[in-house]
């Protein structure tokens, strides 16, 4: 859908750092529209690290970058959506 | 033994072309017991009606046989008439042998035979009937009305009115249902919003109604009279009380999600307002958009808020309220688009359906009242709309009108033109059915003053092409087919009854027609009222319907609603379940198929609830031993019929 107005739904674009994550599924279990899972595969220090299952669906909350102990994912905004907005870290 | 008196009606040559009404009353008059029979041309007329009072007086009668017409039509009148002549209602018993005897047979001989029978059986039931009085209970004085639309508001307004309570239960955060979307309403082309927001303000003031928005019905039990409603306000979180609407919340939220109030023409944040006049005036936090209520996932709104209206911690609420009848006015949705891929929609950003073209045109709209493509926002020069899009086509998609799209329609090509002079607007149409005050002269101004082109036929294909849609259809008056390159297409599409509606009618254990809408008692003689007594209908709950209909709907369920909340008791018919306690040895096998759940456990045996009792006989048909029965109805009386029947 294209939209009328300056509101338009924005979306996120999740970079995971496989090697830095403790497998703790904090991501998965706190992101508000289920787009991470925690995959089959081991990372170097042995843990599984989470999997994009559902990128469409990111709103750019930015809660899975916050809520991450290990600093092992951040989003940026996604450029064809940007439209002057640009990508922030959290505060 | 008791004194019959037996009565034929000819109903016309309804019953006497078929049945030789003369002999049926020569063969009953030989029956035993029976001490008077004769036939009259209209016994539901006033002589028919008063020979047998008089027969009753001269001939000293215990019980009352008519034989006439199904017992829906003149049971009523018949036992009343055996009451002015002194008999107990239930001394009084019918006969049908018209709907079942003289309407479905075509041999005389047979069919006489068939009538005597059917009448010989009335009279060995009656003879063995208790007389009874009917079972009263006290009124709940208060109604609920489900679905704040323009029906609901109606409703609630009109008993309010009348003098009694209101709980108006809505499920979105405002008021006002679809016709708060609609630009302008046809065929006075008068605003939408500015007729129905002084109906919204004044059923939100009113000192009789309590408005619950944000609510859903979730269990109803009880019965007329005094129904136990069980309704789940859902958490806005946000105190409406406090809010002062200074709409500082939207501007720090991060979530952008789609309008449904501009069915998805424009965005906005996880926290809301639907429109400005929305009533109640309050922001609302819609959980399901938000990243979650703790501050480490976001909490901007709550920072923001100075008179600290935001509370995260709002729980949902289950509220019990008491009310003797329900009105339901649970509208409408628009058939799922989904299902139109032959249009394109979903695919193409420039196909639209109706209510998202209301909002195009609608002055307070995405657009502000201009009409512009969505796609690239400019001016479409060539619209194409498309009737019956989705409705009456029992193949694919639904099988009905749905009534008001080629009125709509007429009115869309209408304001199109008002707003673009140089456009063209064309209508694919079926057939235009504009029956209705005003309705013809309304498409008759859209064609002649207006240049819209109605070109009869269907369109089978809308597909993109560099940049514009083009629109293939045939012309079935002159059998061409047509192409045409349009800017925007939008469908007329069918109107099915609201999401959620058919869940909520399981739980009421209301009827449903075919095509899920609510189903009325009679098509005919009880449109606002359901099978289930103290229930009522209103609006395009019950079929599809435009905005008068939908009114006077309302009103006329009000006024049926008054008819209960008026009394100070309310009568129940006594022929309910009874249980012998010396044969019941508590199995409960029927507690649990009673529909209505009238039978409970009780010291080791069973009892009925005779005001929940409807005398169904299913718990009967069920027992092993014989030991619930319905009364007037016992086994005893039913084999009594079956020998009589058989000549026994």
């Amino acid at each position: 859908m294209v939209y009328f107005g300056d509101l338009k739904p924005k979306k996120g674009k999740i970079h995971i750092d496989k090697e830095r994550c403790k497998g703790c599924g904090f991501c998965v279990e706190y992101c508000p529209r289920d787009v991470l899972e925690l995959s089959e595969e081991f990372n170097r220090k042995g843990y599984h690290p989470p999997r994009i299952v559902k990128e469409e669906e990111c709103c750019y909350c930015q809660l899975c970058e916050a809520i991450c102990p290990e600093f092992s994912l951040y989003v940026t905004l996604k450029k064809e959506e940007e439209e002057g907005e640009k990508s922030e870290s959290r505060p | 033994m008791k004194r019959t008196g037996v009565f034929i009606c000819h109903c016309g040559i309804n019953i006497a072309g078929t049945v030789d009404v003369k002999k049926v009353a020569q063969e009953l008059a030989k029956h035993p017991g029976v001490v008077h029979a004769e036939d009259y041309v209209y016994m539901c007329s006033d002589p028919g009606q008063n020979l047998i009072i008089q027969a009753i007086k001269e001939k000293n009668l215990d019980n009352v046989v008519v034989a006439c017409c199904s017992p829906t039509l003149h049971e009523t009148t018949f036992r009343n008439t055996s009451k002015a002549g002194g008999l107990n209602i239930f001394r009084c018993e019918i006969a049908n042998i018209r709907e079942q005897c003289s309407w479905v047979h075509k041999d005389k001989s047979s069919a006489t035979q068939k009538a005597t029978k059917i009448t010989k059986s009335a009279v060995e039931k009656v003879r063995r009937n208790e007389s009874l009085e009917a079972i009263s209970v006290p009124v709940t004085r208060r109604a609920l009305v489900v679905g704040g639309g323009i029906a609901g508001i109606q409703a609630a307004l009109d008993l309010g009115n009348s003098g009694f309570e209101v709980i108006l239960v809505e499920k979105n955060p405002s008021i006002g249902g679809h016709m708060i979307q609609l630009s302008e309403t046809f065929p006075t082309l008068d605003c939408s919003q500015c007729i129905l927001t002084p109906k919204m303000v004044e059923v939100s003031k009113h000192p009789k109604v309590k408005l619950m928005t944000y609510s859903e019905v979730q269990d109803v039990s009880g019965y007329v009279g005094n129904f136990k409603v069980k309704i789940l306000k859902k958490p806005t979180y946000v105190d409406p009380d406090k809010c002062n609407l200074c709409d500082e919340c939207t501007k720090v939220c991060p979530i952008v999600v789609p309008n449904e109030f501009e069915l998805g023409l424009t965005g906005r944040r996880a926290i809301y307002i639907p429109f400005p006049q929305a009533i109640p005036a309050s922001y609302t936090l819609d959980i399901k958009a938000c990243p979650g209520l703790m501050p480490i996932a976001c909490g901007k709104c709550a920072d923001v808020c100075d008179v600290k209206a935001i509370d995260y911690d709002m729980k949902p609420q289950i509220i019990e309220e008491e009310v003797g009848a329900i009105i339901l006015a649970t509208g409408y949705d628009l058939y799922d688009k989904a299902n139109m891929a032959e249009y394109g929609y979903g695919k193409y950003a420039d196909v639209l359906d109706g209510l998202q073209f209301e909002r195009l045109c609608s002055a307070s709209g995405p657009t502000k009242g201009q009409i512009l493509r969505p796609s690239d926002h400019k001016e479409p020069k060539e619209v194409v709309f498309i009737q019956c899009s989705g409705s009456r086509d029992p193949e694919n998609h639904c099988a009905y009108c749905s009534k008001i799209c080629c009125m709509y329609t007429a009115k869309h090509a209408m304001l199109y033109k008002h707003h673009v002079h140089d456009g063209q607007a064309y209508i694919f149409y079926i057939d235009i059915r504009s029956g209705g005050k005003g309705y013809e002269e309304f498409v008759q101004r859209a064609v002649e003053e207006d240049g819209v082109l109605y070109l009869r036929g269907k369109v089978s294909k809308v597909f993109e092409d560099k940049g514009k849609l083009k629109v293939w259809g045939v012309d079935t008056l002159t059998g061409k087919h047509i192409e045409i390159t349009a800017d925007m297409v939008v469908l007329a599409q069918a109107m099915r009854p609201a999401q959620g509606a058919q869940e909520l009618a399981k739980k009421l254990k209301l009827a449903m027609d075919k095509d899920g809408f609510l189903a009325e008692a009679h098509p005919k003689l009880r449109p606002v009222e359901s099978v289930t007594s103290g229930m009522f209908l209103a609006g395009a709950a019950q079929a599809p319907k435009d905005i008068p209909e939908a009114v006077s709907q309302a009103s006329g369920a009000a006024a049926k609603a008054v008819t209960i909340l008026s009394q100070e008791r309310l009568y129940h018919s006594p022929t309910v379940a009874k249980v012998l306690s010396n044969l019941c040895t508590g199995c409960g096998m029927c507690v649990q198929v009673c529909p209505y759940e009238a039978i409970a456990h009780k010291d080791g045996k069973v009892e009925v609830n005779e005001v929940l009792c409807e005398g169904c006989g299913t718990c009967s048909a069920t027992c092993l031993r014989a030991a619930i029965q319905v009364k007037n109805l016992t086994l005893h009386q039913v084999h009594e019929m079956i020998n009589a029947c058989l000549g026994g």
